[in-house]
């Protein structure tokens, strides 16, 4: 496809028209899909060639076709802003004020999608030049706009007003911004300009206009032009409100406030449905507080309601959507907009606002039948989100004071009646899709959260009165019997949905410490509640045994634990949880231990586990899986983490006789593999409540010594080989390995010497079942995993004999891998089954690239006696010759597992900043698979990928650059490139890379967040390659036709080298000149190199 | 392995000796099992909720070895299945002929001229053509249940 010709001159009517024509030709070629390749190439065309405004210009006006139309504003924006460096300040007004015009003129075209295009064009191009234009040039648009707004030439015009003020605010959001090639700085200025100067006088505009039609809106009977405009204006109020507003107190840019008002939203209380504070700052009191705003939008709102019934209007209607939205938004007003010494005011704003909503979901009952009968739910839900707005600002006790100047009781009060409601109608229709009832208890749950969550760690919540505490407890036990009901009814349901069952856990994990919340804010009700339901099941659990079917009381009593165990403990994760406040300051008047709530329920509950050790029990009731995965394990599991719990459980006689069935006993091997591992591990730390390390040790080797025996005997046998693919021996050696992974994972520095005589004492079979199993991949992942947690949990406490015999092993293990898996193809006719393939040894390569990364933390933390050297172990040869054997076992395609890249590259830049000097070691074949891992790096579309390539460039090149100067090699050959053994040059590094990342940063796309590092990569390998940049430089110069645009590049070229006293050290300021250089070199020239 | 004894077992009713019986619940993911006297390769398994019924059972989705055929089953976890007892073995390549039969080295020095190998095109050329170039290659055959396929294919580097 030919381009079209540049419009540097003024060009002609016939011209002219034949571009309209094949642009429309191609829009509606593309409609009709129709060769549309071409037709794409031939409107990019337009787009990418210079100076195209005459011919856009002459379409938008002119054109029948409105997809062209389009394509001719969008050409504008693309050209515009890629020439925009050079364009006249007179062309840049007359191309906004062009594109204003025509919204302006065609207010009332059909094409909405074309209008809005214009609009927001011209909101971009007036953004882009936002800091260059003056105060009077921006005044001049301004004016226009405003006329527009107020409404003095019609409606639509004032339609098209208020829609370019809200493509205008969005585009200066830094949020949904459109990119501009220009740093972040820029959008941050604009940003903040257009809120000092500018946000308040758009909202009184945007107020103006609806105040100025809401008479005629309230006075008509039927849906009229007015509402139109009316309801783009509280959009805009809206998007406005919705501005993350950071001058919030006159002074200038300070955002303390955030924790004085409106502190309740802790960052990490869990949320799940929005609720953005809006905390404009002072100077906003006056519209927004003061002025009679909010009784003016309630009026609007409550006299629309009235209208539901004509025509034109209901309830989901965009004009009382966007009102109600506003309203919601008004209830999250925060800050410093009400002043600190006036509580009432906030108090105040907050009653009018309840008082103009409450008709909304009061009274609960007739609301929720309403909408079961028909009615639409989403006034509803907005006056639950308008709960949840107040919650977020209010403490609790304000809160539920404002309902009960206007009602007989508390505001808690009907958050917990019509909560109640929605949880009645989700236990009546408990359905599978998505109902308005889930929305409604996520937001009012969150609402409870905010209301509940505790301040800060360690003070407690303020109580809730009498009252409200009632409220709670009667919600809570409703909540329970529903979740009760609905496990009771699951029990009996097939299994189709267990992958939905899977996805919805952590939700439901989620939901159950919201629940936890309201349960402990009547705690005194709670446990005993909790105390009761759980014995009644218990009782008939024991005395329907064998009588009558107990899944249904299962189901309960397993929903029931996880109740009870967020009531009681909350979640840490990875941590240890303390006893919650609630709990433990509420009981505090009970002194003896076995009449305390909480003490009778925790005492059921183990009886209860107890139970499930009873062989007949468990034969007769208890489905085995259900116990031992889920109550001992996992108990188990928690119980070790803690010293002072492992003191006493080392002592009791039943660990005993766990630890020796478990290495004793055969029919613990038939336990799924992650809890063979889990087992292993919590046996395993347990040791660390044995005082004695002596004993702590020996009991780890009598834990598990009879499992390494094993894999030696079966390993040594002689017709191993032929045994070894039987599926039983397959499962004791998977199950093996996930034992000594386990207990390898639980390494501790008083177990250390233990677990690593047990590695030692596997680390021949370990090398016999690789070859073995050199087929069997599940088998190989193990193995490979145990290694990678055994090395994790020793390295650091080796001596240097002990690290050199680990080290040789960890390179024996990936030769014999690598021998393996190099070269092998699978033939395999199943595509899933090669992938499958594919995600192994994806696997695999992941275990591997740990195994390094573990080996490589020897240099960072080492614990031995003596320095590694004296064996003569060098960790970064050891690891770079550990990359050398795996490298080439990571393919392209695996590459595209974004974990393994990552894994892969972090180790190699790590390995490349550290150690640059054992680069200037490796040979030429090692030495080129790390440069060509650098170059696919660099051209990879993640950005943390690249930044880590860029990171090792910069070590490289300052590393060689320091070398050279002080007279040494630096990287030598590597660096200077060689002839290799056919007689072609091999280009040195530095120069490789030089050009490389010149191209990358001028011609190619990348997130502009790069730009600094790449800076900080440029200028090392610049001072390295000092002649070869030159020639670069001359190069691009030459390449540019146009003497203007030459010039600017010559002065460009000059400045990025030759300002701010750039010197040719490599220190911190010179690199932060140099950052500061290249950036302005890329704004300044990046946009006409690349069109060119 | 002689042919005597590669005869005597692909016996139609020989099939049952060359499974194993293990408990559905510990099999797992990428292990082997019998599908409607088929030997195949599991790719999923989905173990109902625990706590229902009593007993838990397992879904299986494999995959034929041979065919590439998905099979499904259902078994109780508590219940044994078969599973087929799949071995590969390790040959050097000797030779390929025109319709695609290559001529394997056993370690007793004899020769096994019974495989095929697999019918993509592009993979039948670039096999060859590596052979050609005098590349050493070595074929893993995977052998269950009576029958017995090529399964992959392993460069050694060029031939001395």
């Amino acid at each position: 496809m030919q381009g079209f010709p540049d419009r540097g001159g003024t060009p002609d009517l016939a011209q002219l028209q034949s571009t309209m024509h094949a642009i429309e030709l191609a829009c509606t070629s593309i409609q009709m899909h129709m060769n549309p390749a071409a037709a794409e190439a031939t409107i990019l065309s337009l787009s990418q060639s210079r100076q195209p405004y005459q011919a856009c210009k002459f379409i938008l006006e002119n054109s029948q076709v409105a997809n062209a139309r389009f394509q001719a504003a969008s050409a504008i924006r693309d050209a515009a802003i890629r020439e925009w460096g050079y364009l006249t300040s007179d062309d840049k007004i007359n191309l906004i004020s062009f594109c204003l015009g025509f919204v302006m003129q065609h207010a009332n075209s059909p094409e909405g999608y074309v209008q809005a295009k214009v609009s927001s064009v011209a909101a971009q191009l007036l953004k882009r030049g936002w800091l260059d234009f003056t105060t009077a040039e921006k005044e001049a648009f301004f004016n226009q706009v405003n006329q527009a707004v107020s409404g003095i030439h019609g409606v639509d015009v004032q339609y098209t007003g208020i829609n370019f003020l809200e493509s205008l605010v969005s585009e200066f959001s830094l949020s949904t911004s459109s990119a501009m090639g220009l740093p972040r700085e820029f959008h941050e200025e604009c940003r903040k300009s257009l809120e000092m100067n500018y946000l308040k006088t758009f909202y009184c505009w945007a107020r103006d206009a609806a105040l100025s039609v809401t008479n005629r809106i309230t006075e008509s009977d039927s849906a009229i032009p007015e509402v139109k405009a009316c309801t783009a204006a509280l959009r805009l109020m809206v998007q406005i409100l919705n501005w993350d507003f950071v001058c919030n107190s006159s002074g200038g840019a300070t955002s303390t406030s955030i924790f004085q008002v409106g502190g309740r939203q802790a960052s990490d209380s869990p949320k799940r449905s929005e609720c953005n504070l809006v905390q404009p700052g002072p100077a906003w009191r006056d519209i927004l507080v003061t002025s009679g705003h909010i009784g003016w939008l309630l009026n609007l709102y409550s006299a629309l309601r009235q209208k539901f019934s004509c025509e034109g209007y209901w309830l989901d209607c965009p004009i009382a959507v966007s009102a109600r939205k506003l309203i919601v938004q008004f209830c999250s007003l925060t800050g410093t907009i009400f002043p600190s010494d006036n509580a009432q005011m906030h108090e105040h704003h907050l009653l009018q606002l309840l008082s103009g909503i409450i008709q909304w979901i009061d009274p609960p009952d007739a609301v929720s039948k309403a909408i079961e009968s028909g009615k639409s739910e989403s006034e509803m839900l907005d006056g639950c989100r308008t709960l949840l707005s107040i919650a977020t600002v209010a403490t609790p006790s304000i809160f539920d004071q404002l309902l009960k100047s206007i009602r007989p009781f508390g505001t808690l009060t009907l958050l917990s009646t019509l909560m109640g409601e929605v949880v009645k109608i989700l236990m009546t229709n408990n359905s599978e899709e998505e109902a308005w009832s889930w929305e409604a208890r996520d937001i009012l749950l969150d609402a409870w959260t905010a209301l509940l969550v505790p301040l800060d760690r360690n003070g407690g919540n303020e109580l809730l009165l009498p009252e409200g505490k009632n409220a709670a407890a009667n919600l809570f036990a409703l909540i329970v019997e529903a979740e009760l009901k609905a496990a009771a009814a699951s029990a009996f349901k097939d299994d189709a949905d267990s992958d939905y069952l899977q996805a919805s856990i952590s939700a439901m994990d989620e939901r159950l410490s919201s629940y936890a919340l309201i349960g402990r804010a009547a705690i005194d009700a709670t446990i005993p509640l909790l105390s009761r339901l759980f014995s009644e099941r218990f009782t008939r659990l024991n005395q329907g045994r064998g009588i009558v079917d107990l899944t249904e009381t299962l189901e309960e009593l397993y929903s029931l634990l996880l109740i009870t165990g967020h009531v009681i403990a909350d979640e840490g994760e990875g941590e240890t949880p303390l006893v919650p406040n609630a709990v433990q300051t509420h009981f505090s008047y009970v002194v003896e231990a076995d009449k305390h709530p909480v003490i009778i329920l925790f005492s059921s509950i183990i009886r209860f586990s107890e139970q499930s050790l009873d062989p007949e029990m468990r034969q007769s009731v208890f489905s085995p899986r259900l116990m031992e995965a889920l109550t001992c394990f996992q108990l188990l599991h928690t119980l070790v983490r803690q010293k002072h719990i492992c003191l006493h459980i080392v002592a009791l006689d039943s660990w005993h006789d766990l630890a020796n069935a478990f290495a004793n006993e055969k029919s613990l091997l038939l336990l799924n593999t992650a809890h063979q591992r889990s087992l292993a591990q919590t046996l395993v730390r347990s040791a660390s409540g044995i005082r004695n390390s002596e004993s702590a040790n020996q009991y780890v080797r009598d834990l598990m010594g009879h499992m390494a025996r094993y894999l030696v005997e079966l390993s040594s046998k002689s017709d191993f080989k032929v045994v070894a693919q039987r599926p039983d021996i397959i499962l004791s050696v998977s199950c093996l390995l996930e034992r000594l992974r386990g207990a390898s994972s639980a390494s501790e520095p008083r177990t250390q010497k233990a677990i690593y005589e047990l590695g030692f004492s596997v680390m021949n079979p370990v090398l016999v079942l690789l070859e073995v199993y050199k087929h069997e991949s599940a088998v190989i992942y193990l193995l490979l995993k145990f290694v990678v947690a055994w090395v994790d949990g020793q390295i650091s406490y080796l001596e240097a004999q002990e690290t050199a015999v680990v080290v040789n092993f960890c390179m024996s293990l990936l030769q014999l891998y690598s021998s393996h898996n190099i070269g092998k193809i699978s033939l395999s006719l199943s595509s899933s089954l090669l992938s499958e393939a594919k995600t192994e040894k994806y696997k695999d390569l992941r275990a591997l690239l740990q195994l390094l990364s573990n080996l490589c933390s020897k240099d960072l933390v080492d614990f031995s006696s003596e320095s590694i050297d004296t064996q003569g172990t060098n960790i970064s040869q050891v690891v770079y010759f550990g990359l050398h054997i795996v490298t080439p076992l990571i393919s392209l395609d695996l590459l595209k597992y974004p974990k393994l890249c990552y894994d892969y590259f972090s180790l190699l830049s790590h390995m490349l900043e550290v150690y640059p000097e054992t680069v200037a070691q490796l040979d030429s074949e090692s030495f080129c698979r790390v440069v060509a891992s650098l170059d696919f790096g660099l051209h990879h579309q993640d950005t943390e990928i690249i930044d880590m390539c860029l990171r090792s460039l910069r070590a490289l090149a300052s590393y060689h650059y320091g070398e050279t100067r002080a007279g040494k090699a630096g990287l030598g050959s590597h660096a200077t490139g060689v002839t290799d053994p056919s007689g072609n040059l091999q280009e040195g590094i530095f120069s490789r890379f030089l050009h490389s990342l010149l191209q990358l940063l001028l011609f190619e796309d990348y997130s502009p967040d790069l730009v600094s590092s790449a800076a900080d990569a440029l200028l090392p390998l610049m001072l390295c390659e000092q002649g070869v940049y030159q020639r670069l430089a001359n190069e691009l110069i030459e390449r540019q036709s146009i003497p203007a645009l030459k010039s600017r590049l010559v002065n460009a070229l000059q400045s990025l080298t030759g300002t701010n006293q750039l010197s040719t050290t490599l220190d911190r300021k010179n690199y932060q000149i140099f950052r500061k250089n290249l950036n302005k070199f890329l704004i300044d020239v990046r946009g006409f190199l690349r069109t060119m | 392995m002689s042919d005597d004894d590669h005869h005597f077992e692909s016996k139609a009713d020989a099939g049952a000796s060359k499974t194993f019986p293990q408990q559905a619940g510990t099999i797992r993911k990428n292990g082997y099992i019998v599908i409607k006297g088929r030997p195949c390769k599991v790719v999923e398994v989905s173990t109902s909720k625990t706590g229902k019924h009593g007993h838990a059972k397992c879904h299986f989705v494999a995959i034929d070895v041979f065919t590439a055929k998905k099979l499904e089953d259902i078994v109780p976890s508590s219940h044994n299945c078969d599973v087929p007892h799949v071995n590969r073995t390790d040959y050097q390549l000797i030779d390929i002929s025109e319709d695609g039969f290559v001529s394997l080295l056993t370690d007793s020095g004899n020769t096994k001229d019974d495989l095929k190998l697999p019918t993509d095109e592009n993979l039948l050329t670039q096999i060859k053509e590596g052979f050609a170039e005098g590349k050493d290659l070595v074929v893993s055959v995977m052998s269950a249940m009576g029958e017995e396929q090529i399964c992959a294919l392993k460069d050694i580097g060029p031939k001395n």
